[in-house]
């Protein structure tokens, strides 16, 4: 079924009301997702043997620590990129082959990193009402401000926009920005303007929702359910569906619920495999944590994590705390991805930017690999986008090189308490299709020499 | 917090412990920092202690039993908040048009960025927008950007009424109105600081002597941008004086003459003008500031009055990327720390006639940047993409406005975290 078909058939369930599409998760492609994966192989087959005849290359990244868990690569490695795509990663590239060589010694080389939490629908509306103002308005950021100086090509906005807003967030964001935007689009249908736009189940439409995702099917990728007060899972229920309709995810913001709503009907029986829980490492008396009041991990967060329940790590600014994230780590269990929540009460407070974030995970054990790997291989699968996350030949050329400091770091939580920790992670080089958009110390960059001047 | 707590024990019921010790009579303080004031002459290790969000006491030995919190800044530099006088920051939703060479998009536009976005995590409290607004859109920039922000955001009025909005309103001549710009510069007197001049390029000069006429009127400062390709900077040094602002002075602009002249020596105009109290801004931004230029300049001993980084969209993930990294550039050419920082907060503040602002006085506004001078290797871009070997760069651990703490780094000002908490 192509969009067209399938948006023909949500206009004609448009008109029987109430009809609660309760089937499994169907997981479909969409038309353009499969075009995008036919592409990709395409693209691969026809560079492969450019390669393979010395064409000069643009940019090669020479002598890094190559860590690309789609491809088991973990090793240092030249990374040779023509044409804006990846040409070559072997051994040993001729540097007299390339135009411009970026010294990557000591460094480490990875696919240009996927933030897939963030609020980036900048806008001057202000509803001039007790609202969130990230819908169109000053609690969202710029992407470009804060995408390539911490490695990331790609940015996920969580469901700051709904249906309605969609052709405003494209035009603003999506189209205005140098970063790969790619959007979870709100159940609710204004996104989160505001608290009651968050609890106004008759906004929540599965039909339009969906039949706005196939409209947008070049960057939406998923489905928001976020901000309920409710005692029930109706918002949750009704993205689950319009999940259904659209073959995307589903990401939900949980919590808010006097007295709490059970976490593990959310995950073992509302939520499907591959549907994503965020904020994983929070708990309060609105919201269940993964972590119980005696330190404990939940009996059944293990259980759902190998049913395909997604944990997005989500940061914010209150969204992550030691006293989960911790015990957890401890217990076995781990985040699947790693996500910033960057918005404006997040980015200047304990959150600071997703390199900061990933540190965090190193300072409790989690190894760099395992780091890497959670933004991104595994959020490009979570997001059906598999021609991204990875330094495959042919793949469109996205590429962060981070340094991992040594040193006394402190990182707070959201509770402003400070964990210490040896190693950092910053942002060296930021490549995303091809071109240099980020360099900090110029390893990309020739040596000034002083001029001679007529004396 | 402090207040609070000193409010509790004003009524005898504070914590026991409180009793036996001395009272606590500071919220704040900053112990055993590198303190740079400028203004008072300081620079030495000193205690800061703060009250109210305002600087209650400067003093090489301040008891720490006397503040509700201590942040110990042992081994770091303690300066009053960094100002930051050229960048452009009235960003909104407008997008930008392709008007051949000058991209718009400034005024409510995508090439203007948030202050809070890159000020705060740079140790800088202050910034002040270079002419990005005129009189008909000052009051859209004033609520979309100077409220809702925690940075303080100063501002130059173009002389243009609708500001930095594209190439064409740029050159109209009619929407330069001396009376409405003195007006509204009147009118928002607590945050704008002058007028600016820039991006015209007709052999008139009527815009100039607007904008000079304007700020003379208001007693205010006059900026004066580049992109002026038929005004000879010649005789635009002659029309400067005393106050008078001039940036992007080491860049190699294709249209405008250089900071150097063709023996490689400053121009004996620039260094006239500086002496009668004409003001020299760095102005980095995404094409202006080349090391060609810089370096023969400072080895003359012509070193810039201020490190506007000239921030927009453009130039903020160039080689500029934030004030500290253009500070730092001008380190390892050769310049003094403590010469940085001085330049950066009382030098600056003196420059846009703010001198409220830009020192550590007792009662001054408690904005305070706690800055790690780090060691190590490190590259410098310039604007044509050569790269400067450099030993050091600056690092913001602690940023606090009116006393708040706004940024922490590694968490100097917070507690470590405590297994216990797990058992809560």
């Amino acid at each position: 079924m192509n969009r067209n078909q399938m948006n023909e058939q949500i206009m004609k369930q448009l008109n029987k009301a109430g009809v609660a599409n309760t089937s499994q998760p169907t997981k479909r492609r969409t038309v353009g997702q499969r075009v995008r994966r036919w592409t990709g192989l395409m693209m691969a087959l026809v560079l492969f043997p450019l390669a393979m005849q010395a064409q000069q290359i643009d940019l090669l990244i020479k002598g890094g620590h190559v860590v690309d868990p789609k491809n088991g690569i973990n090793q240092t490695m030249d990374v040779a990129v023509i044409d804006g795509k990846i040409a070559e990663v072997s051994r040993s590239i001729d540097a007299n082959r390339a135009r411009r060589v970026a010294d990557a010694e000591g460094l480490y080389v990875v696919p240009g990193l996927i933030d897939m939490h963030t609020h980036i629908f900048f806008g001057t509306e202000e509803v001039g009402y007790s609202g969130f103002e990230i819908n169109n308005s000053f609690g969202s950021v710029r992407p470009d401000a804060f995408a390539f100086r911490t490695g990331v090509t790609t940015m996920v906005d969580a469901g700051s926009s709904g249906w309605r807003d969609l052709p405003t967030f494209r035009k603003q964001t999506v189209e205005e920005s140098r970063a790969r935007i790619l959007a979870f689009v709100s159940i609710a249908e204004d996104g989160m303007l505001g608290s009651v736009h968050s609890n106004y189940l008759d906004g929540m439409q599965p039909d339009a929702t969906a039949f706005m995702i196939n409209e947008n099917d070049d960057f939406v990728v998923g489905i928001k359910a976020h901000h309920y007060r409710g005692d029930d899972f109706g918002p949750v229920e009704r993205a689950v569906e319009a999940g259904n309709l659209a073959g995307v995810p589903v990401m939900v913001d949980f919590g808010g619920h006097q007295p709490p709503l059970s976490l593990e009907t959310l995950l073992m029986e509302k939520l499907r495999p591959g549907d994503i829980l965020t904020h994983t490492h929070f708990g309060s008396s609105s919201r269940q944590g993964a972590i119980d009041e005696s330190g404990n991990l939940r009996d059944f967060i293990l259980p759902a994590q190998d049913r395909g329940i997604i944990f997005d790590v989500g940061h914010g600014a209150g969204g992550f705390q030691w006293d989960q994230a911790i015990p957890g780590s401890r217990q076995g269990f781990w985040p699947n991805t790693i996500s910033t929540d960057l918005y404006r009460n997040s980015m200047n407070a304990g959150m600071k930017n997703l390199n900061n974030v990933m540190s965090k995970f190193l300072a409790i054990g989690m190894s760099l690999e395992d780091v890497i790997e959670r933004v991104t291989w595994k959020p490009a699968q979570v997001l059906q986008r598999e021609e991204l996350g990875h330094l495959s030949v042919g793949a469109e050329a996205d590429i962060a090189v981070l340094q991992k400091h040594e040193g006394s770091f402190g990182f707070l939580d959201a509770r402003g308490q400070r964990v210490e920790g040896d190693e950092k992670l910053e942002t060296e080089l930021t490549v995303r299709a091809g071109r240099i958009v980020y360099d900090l110390n110029g390893i990309s960059a020739p040596d000034w020499v002083e001029p001679t001047w007529d004396e | 917090m402090g207040r609070i707590t000193l409010l509790l024990i004003g009524l005898g019921i504070g914590p026991a412990s409180c009793q036996s010790d001395p009272d606590p009579v500071y919220d704040l303080l900053i112990d055993n920092g590198h303190v740079v004031d400028a203004r008072n002459g300081v620079d030495q290790v000193m205690d800061v202690a703060l009250l109210d969000g305002r600087i209650a006491r400067v003093s090489p030995e301040i008891d720490p039993e006397q503040a509700t919190q201590r942040i110990d800044a042992t081994g770091l530099y303690v300066a009053p908040g960094l100002i930051n006088p050229h960048g452009h920051y009235f960003t909104g939703p407008r997008i930008g048009a392709d008007d051949g060479g000058f991209s718009g998009a400034f005024a409510s536009g995508f090439s203007s960025v948030s202050p809070d976005n890159f000020t705060l995590r740079n140790g800088i409290t202050t910034v002040v927008d270079a002419g990005t607004s005129g009189w008909r859109n000052v009051e859209q920039f004033k609520e979309n950007v100077v409220d809702p922000s925690t940075t303080r955001v100063l501002a130059f009025l173009n002389i243009v009424g609708y500001g930095m909005l594209d190439h064409n309103h740029n050159q109209r001549v009619e929407d330069m109105d001396v009376e409405r710009t003195v007006a509204a510069l009147e009118e928002h007197d607590d945050w704008l600081v002058g007028t600016k001049i820039g991006h015209f390029y007709s052999p008139d000069w009527t815009p100039f002597e607007r904008a000079q006429q304007a700020a003379r009127e208001s007693g205010t400062r006059l900026f004066v941008e580049c992109h002026l390709p038929e005004l000879p900077m010649g005789e635009i040094l002659e029309r400067l004086e005393e106050g008078d602002i001039l940036t992007h002075i080491y860049g190699a602009v294709h249209d405008r003459e250089h900071i150097l002249n063709q023996e490689g020596r400053v121009r004996p105009d620039m260094i006239a003008a500086r002496e009668r109290g004409v003001f020299f801004d760095t102005g980095h931004g995404g094409v202006s500031f080349h090391y060609d230029l810089a370096a023969p300049a400072l080895e003359q001993g012509f070193l810039p009055d201020a490190f506007g980084t000239d921030l927009h969209r453009f130039s903020m993930n160039a080689g500029m990327k934030n004030m500290l990294n253009v500070m730092s550039k001008f380190m390892n050419l050769g310049m003094d720390p403590s010469d940085l920082l001085s330049r950066a907060t009382w030098g600056t503040a003196k420059m846009v006639g703010r001198e409220d602002l830009g020192h550590l006085s007792e009662g001054a506004v408690a904005d305070i940047a706690i800055l790690n001078l780090k060691e190590g290797s490190f590259g410098f871009v310039d604007s044509g993409g050569e790269r400067l070997q450099g030993d050091r760069i600056w690092e913001a651990e602690v940023t606090l406005r009116e006393g708040r703490v706004v940024w922490d780094l590694n968490g100097l000002a917070a507690r470590p975290w405590q297994e216990d908490d797990v058992q809560r």
